[in-house]
């Protein structure tokens, strides 16, 4: 059973996961940077996405890349107008205030898909040349598994490139450090907070959108469990902490993809626990994640 | 230049400045102290936007600074350089002065102030890539006063810049403290080291607990008896 295709293909399953935490994992930790916030209606971003894909896909019948664009950007404006109307409202409350009030978010979006598009998982139907299977170097795969990563490193590498060297990237990091200093230098937090969160929706949305293809379907909570794997993705990586996201991610995904590929079935379906065993380990050896919190402050 | 008059502030019931009145014009070093807790934080931090008053006003040349955010108060020029120097330790050297100049409009003045900053601070052209939390407490220091610098002061509040450091870093700072005067930047300058403070002040005030108790020019404050008893050791 464990040839080398099947190790293979497990391979090319764990990228596409880790790829997809990845996605997510950022979008929470940059906003519980700078917020404290644990945005638990960020994985329904994931499923607004993925619906207006698959409406993209079949109701306006158009073709891939924009069934990719407009969840994106749709959905980035989203993330920008809740914070103005939901979140904004509470700065400065107790953090707990924020929290209720995603738990509140998720479950208008999660009801209001429910009551308007049925609970009825949907099935989508990718183009043809994205199920198609090629050979590279003796894998075998479809094109919509080599698109997933390489659209997530993509997405990943500018959003390193944007966050190291732009202004309002460096004044994320200055936010996600003290907020109250960062208005100090002239930086209109504000901004930075809209910004961080059209950032945020808008990969979630890609995310939901490879998922959805990725497994051929769209429901009303599909954003759930990936939301919450991909909030220990964040954590595993360190919470606040990008490239910790990302790494989490894979991580997660590896160590998921792997653990159902080789443990006997009766074990297996313990994926979900095994996650939460495997933060519980990290956390342990250390507190604060994998690239959390490093202390650089020494004054 | 700026005027603020009967200033009351108040961290939930705690009512912190107790109708706080004083003025700065342009071009003087203006000393503010008084004990610890008396509230000398408290008055800059109202001045920057980051507490706002209950009841008082706050002038700014024509402008009203008590309801504008604390970013557009930074944008008029009055600039706030906070106590225990705030740097941003996971930020390089060079991205906590850029940060601060981000939201100017002048590229070379931009690029004349970071001439000017390294020229006061060599260290920090020295340090420029190197992770601000691995500075010494006097590197921050000097590069928290840089980096309000950066963002163009002509009102610089400063608190509490010498606090805590070697006596040879304290030198630097207040060189580069008249430095500034020379160059006309207006200060607003809470110290600890009183006696300092008011040898290079123009005029003063002495805070205790929420109120301004005395106020005067500096060298009157500075021989005046209760003064001395009070802030100078005797
Ligand atoms: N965040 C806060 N919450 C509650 N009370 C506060 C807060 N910050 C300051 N205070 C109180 O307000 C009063 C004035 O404090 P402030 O920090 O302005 O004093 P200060 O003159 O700057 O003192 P120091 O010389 O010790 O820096 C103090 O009694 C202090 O305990
Ligand atoms: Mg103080």
């Amino acid at each position: 059973m464990l040839t080398p295709s099947y190790i293979a293909q497990q391979f090319i399953n764990a990228l596409n996961m880790g790829s997809i935490y990845a996605l997510v994992a950022i979008g929470l930790t940059m906003v519980y940077g700078i917020l404290r916030l644990i945005n638990f209606a960020h994985g329904d971003m994931m499923t607004v996405g993925a619906y207006l894909a698959l409406a993209a896909l079949t109701v306006l019948a158009l073709p891939a890349w924009a069934a990719l664009l407009i969840p994106m950007f749709v959905v980035g404006a989203l993330g920008v107008l809740i914070e103005r109307l939901a979140y904004r409202p509470l700065r400065g409350a107790p953090e707990v205030a924020m929290l209720i009030t995603s738990l509140a978010i998720s479950s208008l979006i999660e009801n209001g898909a429910t009551m308007t598009l049925t609970a009825q998982p949907k099935p989508v139907r990718l183009p043809a040349e994205l199920t198609q299977r090629v050979d590279v170097l003796g894998l075998n795969f479809a094109v919509m598994d080599a698109a997933i990563v390489a659209l997530a490193i993509a997405l990943m590498a500018a959003l390193t490139v944007f966050v190291r060297r732009t202004t309002i990237g460096i004044a994320m990091r200055a936010c996600s450090e003290n907020v109250r200093v960062t208005q100090l230098m002239g930086v209109d937090v504000n901004r930075v907070i809209a910004v961080a969160f059209a950032i945020s929706a808008g990969l979630a949305a890609v995310a939901g959108v490879l998922w959805s293809g990725k497994f051929g379907i769209v429901d009303p909570f599909m954003g759930f469990v990936p939301g919450l794997k991909a909030f220990v993705a964040a954590v595993i990586g360190g919470i606040g902490n990008i490239p910790g996201a990302m790494l989490g991610g894979y991580l997660l995904g590896f160590a998921e993809v792997f653990f159902v590929a080789f443990m006997p079935p009766e074990v297996s379906g313990y994926r979900d626990a095994f996650v939460f065993v495997l933060l519980l380990v990290v956390l342990l050896v250390r507190p604060t994640g994998l690239l959390g919190a490093r202390e650089v402050n020494r004054a | 230049m700026l005027s603020v008059q009967d200033l009351h502030v108040y961290y939930g019931r705690i009512h912190a400045l107790k109708g706080v009145s004083l003025e700065v014009n342009a071009g003087e070093i203006v000393a503010l102290i008084g004990s610890n807790g008396a509230g000398k934080t408290t008055t800059l931090a109202t001045l920057s936007g980051l507490l706002r008053p209950r009841e008082g006003r706050i002038t700014f040349e024509g402008h009203d600074l008590a309801h504008l955010p604390a970013h557009q108060i930074v944008r008029l020029g009055v600039v706030h350089c906070p106590e225990g120097r705030q740097v941003f330790a996971r930020l390089t050297v060079a991205e906590n002065l850029r940060l601060a100049a981000a939201h100017r409009t002048d590229r070379e003045g931009v690029t004349r102030d970071l001439a000017r900053v390294h020229a006061l601070f060599p260290i920090l052209a020295e340090r420029r890539s190197q992770y601000a939390g691995t500075l010494s407490g006097g590197e921050q220091q000097m590069l928290a006063i840089a980096r309000a610098l950066m963002s163009r002061p002509r009102l610089l509040l400063l608190d509490e810049p010498s606090l805590g450091l070697a006596p040879m870093v304290v030198e630097t700072i207040f060189r580069v403290i008249e430095a500034l005067r020379r160059d006309g930047v207006t200060i607003l300058l809470v110290e600890q080291n009183a006696y300092r403070a008011l040898q290079l002040a123009d005029r003063a005030y002495v805070m205790e607990t929420g109120y301004i108790k005395v106020s005067g020019p500096a060298h009157a404050l500075a021989d005046d008896p209760a003064v001395k008893a009070a802030y100078l050791g005797g």
